[in-house]
């Protein structure tokens, strides 16, 4: 049975990623995001259990919907939002926007192009391999991005060479609009690994416990030489593939169905009952990690814009010293 | 012979793909975050032979020989700069960088200024293009799509000299380089090279972005790069018999582009060619001729022409081939007719 202080550490954990999307949403309301966003609302439970095993000298490699990824890692939130709302003072000092977070400082990078981050982990393997450190490298797609051939690609050559690689793949079981039982030859993506000579594991992804002890497992079979994992991490996505979708590919009733019955915040606070942690202290926590990071956006929504005489900036580093 | 002259001799008779080698090793002795990955540079030393030796020398972890996976690799090579490292990744043919694009102009050309300038990605995607006989898909150049992509530097160089110089430079910028190597050049040895056959024997580098006026001239500047800065000194050299003084221009990069060079030799001779062996239209030929137009204004210049692969797929049979890639003949005719007005 999971302790107090850890059934605490998690809850808080989710609270804060759900907290963040949630002033990501109302960043939009206010005008201060004008693109794409893709929220992980419904899939908390994989970015806190993950959280627990990186180590700074690990590297995440994330998707188009990698927020909770980038907290996990331990990107800083301030700039992580001040980036998603396209500020100077933002990660990336406005240019990468939601999509494209890179902190060298914490190794955590992501692509919008699905599927794409599975070959970038394996690089970071490689060179924890040829430097002799002891680092895992993490890239994280979706089932849509399990089909993709750079993902069977990178796979191959982690196999081959018994890289320190774990594939976290979030099964969310919609591409887009597109039903994972209707275009998989496998009923889960971590069956797959044997034909990698991988370990696969499968994990409800809503279950923060059972995620936090699936993914530390991968992460320990990597480092210690057992070479390259996939893990699979069932889950819902509660809101559209991006905020604007208008989901004509399933029913308000099912979207309801999946937010009653999978909410992994909610799902978990039996357990934090089992712990001794009380209903008004999991409220408490709710609140604060919800009012901090309200005063967190009302400070990011005062940052200015990048100036429009640095547009040309930064694409080769002789524009990044001047 | 002295020592010195044999030496000469022996660069003289080495194959290009041996200078290359050679330009990566020496970079790879002295900075050890350089590794190379790619398909046959391991154990066969690479299909021209432009990594012989390497593997042996600094081990299978630092030259890896990958699956046919360009895609894993490419972006394996985005990951190991993202990790500190400085990684050469070759793309066999350069017509190949169809199943991998993905990772070179959304990832490694991008990923710099996506990062505010705090993602360095020094990484040299290395390829071989250019025409040998072998039809539409092993034949293109291509240099045109990554430069108008934007956020790779793109080096084709000419000779001995600049393959060595510029490969150094390449594995020492930060910054992502394609590096295009002709395939008719790799075949050849350092004596079969009309300019600068010479190699130190040392590292250095030239920098990246300086055209070198190869022939001076004064009717017409012909602006070129890679193998057909060869083919343009045979028809300079044809030409200047039939009474006309031709100034050739080695580009040497794509990005960045020395228009100034080309310019200031536009603007004393009043006509500008620019052989492509890339595809004519969206290319380097009319990006170029423009730049030079905005530097000397409309009436800077009489004439100014363009002679590139016309837009089409590069036919196998040798008869089609020649009239439409652009070799000395098709230059020298071009030359020609541009003359009539001297």
């Amino acid at each position: 049975m999971t302790d107090a202080a850890t059934a605490r550490a998690r809850f808080r954990r989710m609270a804060a990623m759900r907290a963040f999307d949630e002033a990501c949403l109302e960043a939009l309301r206010r005008k201060a995001i004008h693109g794409e966003l893709h929220v992980g609302l419904g899939q908390e439970a994989i970015g806190a259990g993950m959280a627990e095993s990186l180590r700074p000298e690990d590297a995440v490699v994330s998707t188009h919907r990698n927020h909770f990824h980038g907290l996990a890692k331990g990107v800083d939130r301030r700039a992580l939002l001040a980036e998603i709302c396209e500020r100077e003072a933002g990660l990336c000092r406005g240019r990468g926007g939601h999509m494209h977070p890179f902190d060298p400082a914490t190794n955590f990078s992501a692509t919008g192009i699905v599927g794409a981050s599975i070959p970038v982990a394996l690089g970071y393997a490689h060179a924890f391999r040829l430097r002799g450190e002891a680092a895992v490298a993490v890239g994280v797609t979706g089932d849509g991005g399990s089909h993709t051939g750079g993902f069977h690609e990178a796979l191959v050559m982690a196999g081959a060479a018994n890289l320190p690689m774990v594939v976290l793949v979030e099964n969310n079981a919609l591409a887009i609009s597109v039903q994972f039982d209707d275009v998989s030859p496998t009923e889960t993506v971590s069956e797959r690994a044997a034909a990698y000579s991988a370990l696969g594991l499968h994990v409800d992804g809503t279950d923060v416990d059972a995620v936090a002890e699936t993914f530390a497992r991968a992460m320990d079979h990597a480092r210690s030489g057992g070479g390259p994992v996939i893990v699979e991490a069932t889950c819902h996505r509660f809101r559209g593939h991006f905020e604007g979708d208008p989901e004509g590919y399933r029913s308000k009733e099912e979207r309801q169905r999946v937010r009653d019955n999978f909410d992994p915040l909610r799902l978990y606070r039996h357990r934090l009952a089992a712990a001794g942690v009380g209903e008004a202290e999991a409220d408490a926590i709710l609140a604060e990690e919800k009012s901090a990071m309200k005063a967190l956006l009302a400070e990011v929504l005062e940052m200015p814009l990048p100036d429009p005489a640095g547009a040309m900036l930064y694409r080769f580093v002789e524009e990044a010293r001047a | 012979m002295s020592a010195v002259a044999e030496r000469a001799n022996d660069r003289l008779a080495m194959p290009l793909p041996a200078t290359i080698a050679e330009a990566i090793a020496l970079e790879m002795e002295r900075d050890d975050t350089i590794l190379c990955l790619g398909e046959d540079i391991g154990r066969a030393g690479g299909v021209f032979g432009t990594t012989t030796g390497l593997q042996e020398r600094f081990g299978s972890a630092r030259v890896v020989d990958t699956p046919i996976a360009e895609m894993g690799f490419a972006g394996m090579g985005v990951g190991l700069a993202q990790a500190g490292m400085r990684p050469l990744v070759e793309i066999m043919f350069v017509d190949f960088i169809g199943v991998c694009l993905e990772q070179v102009y959304n990832a490694a050309a991008k990923i710099p200024y996506m990062s505010g300038g705090r993602q360095r990605m020094p990484m040299v995607f290395k390829t071989a293009g250019g025409c040998i006989g072998s039809a539409a898909q092993h034949s293109q150049c291509l240099w045109g799509l990554f430069a108008h992509l934007p956020g790779m530097k793109v080096v084709a160089p000419c000779n001995p000299h600049d393959h060595k110089g510029l490969m150094a430079a390449a594995l020492r910028s930060d910054d992502p380089v394609v590096f295009i190597e002709h395939k008719a050049l790799l075949l050849r040895k350092g004596r079969d090279f009309r300019h600068h056959p010479d190699v130190p024997d040392g590292a250095y580098t030239l920098p990246l972005g300086e055209a070198a006026v190869v022939r001076e001239g004064s009717d017409v500047t012909l602006a070129t790069l890679s193998a057909s800065v060869e083919h343009a000194l045979a028809a300079a050299e044809e030409l200047a018999g039939e009474g006309v003084s031709v100034e050739v221009i080695d580009l040497r990069s794509v990005v960045p582009l020395d228009a100034d060079t080309v310019a200031a030799s536009a603007g004393r001779t009043g006509r500008l060619l620019v052989v492509d062996e890339d595809y004519l239209s969206f290319g380097l030929s009319a990006e170029l001729s423009l730049r030079v137009i905005d530097r000397l204004g409309l009436s800077g210049l009489r004439q100014v022409e363009r002679l590139a692969l016309p837009d089409v797929p590069i036919p196998a049979a040798l008869s089609l081939e020649k009239a439409v890639v652009p070799g000395p003949e098709l230059i020298a005719d071009r030359l020609r007719q541009m003359a009539k007005g001297v």
